[in-house]
């Protein structure tokens, strides 16, 4: 699976402007819902499935790096957006350090395939040092897009 | 007392499979303990400590994993992450989600 086949480049957040967990979730399911991919009815259901969920462990899984998600059944697909903090959000991750890097996925309750091969993509990706930097470093949507659809295309040869 | 390494095979029952909670949890658990674990599915291996090498592994609901210790507690730290791999931590989610 590719970021394209997940991210929905209309919610791509290159600054998010909240600090906490509960804000930065709020930010990246808001921009979901404004790209059309969330129905407004649904925004506040969402967020609460995401925080629940971080409530029985945080998935700041180190380096930077956030993975919030949850199964809702509004989604026949699923979706994500890609955020950016440059202030960092403290997100009680595993090694302590504030998060920069938000990746949020929202799948449908009968496809945790998806979800693994996701996962498996935003992992292989991050792994490699390159693509982390220049993510880290990119000042608008436009940027981190190209980013994403160059990692598509193998471009940081992982 | 002589380190030990044990072996053992565990299934992955989350309904999502091995995914970014579990392995945080699972790494949070190694990396507290005197031990060093490697997952294992098919040629592939994961350090017990990288959270990014653990969602390389694409470990689906029902699959098996096996999770090797090495060190003065390895037996204790294999008990611990049986039910993180089981996802039994995520019960609650389960119910809500």
């Amino acid at each position: 699976m590719k970021f394209a086949d997940f991210v929905c480049r209309e919610a791509i957040l290159a600054e998010l402007a909240a600090v906490d967990k509960e804000g930065a979730i709020r930010e990246m399911v808001r921009a979901l819902c404004k790209a059309g991919k969330v129905e407004p009815g649904e925004f506040e259901s969402i967020v609460k499935a995401i925080l629940k969920r971080e409530e029985l462990g945080s998935t700041g899984i180190g380096r930077g790096v956030a993975v919030p998600h949850t199964k809702h059944p509004s989604v026949d697909r699923l979706i994500g957006t890609v955020a950016v903090s440059h202030t960092g959000v403290d997100f009680t991750s595993l090694d302590g350090e504030v998060v920069h890097l938000f990746f949020l996925l929202v799948s449908p309750p009968d496809r945790p395939g998806d979800h693994l091969r996701a996962l498996e993509n935003i992992s292989r990706q991050l792994r490699n040092e390159a693509f982390c930097r220049f993510l880290k470093q990119t000042k608008n949507a436009e940027d981190i897009q190209v980013l994403l659809d160059e990692a598509d295309n193998n471009q940081f040869g992982s | 007392m002589p380190d030990l390494k044990l072996v053992r095979m565990m299934v992955v029952t989350d309904p999502i499979g091995l995914h970014a909670r579990t392995a945080v949890g699972v790494a949070d658990v190694v990396r507290r303990s005197q031990s060093t674990v490697t997952l294992m599915k098919d040629d592939r291996r994961a350090s017990g400590t990288e959270v990014l090498q653990m969602l390389s592994l694409v470990v689906y609901p029902g699959e098996s994993v096996v999770v090797e210790a090495a060190g003065p507690d390895a037996a204790a730290v294999l008990d611990a992450l049986q039910p993180i791999m089981a996802g039994d931590f995520d019960e609650q989610a389960r119910e809500n989600t």
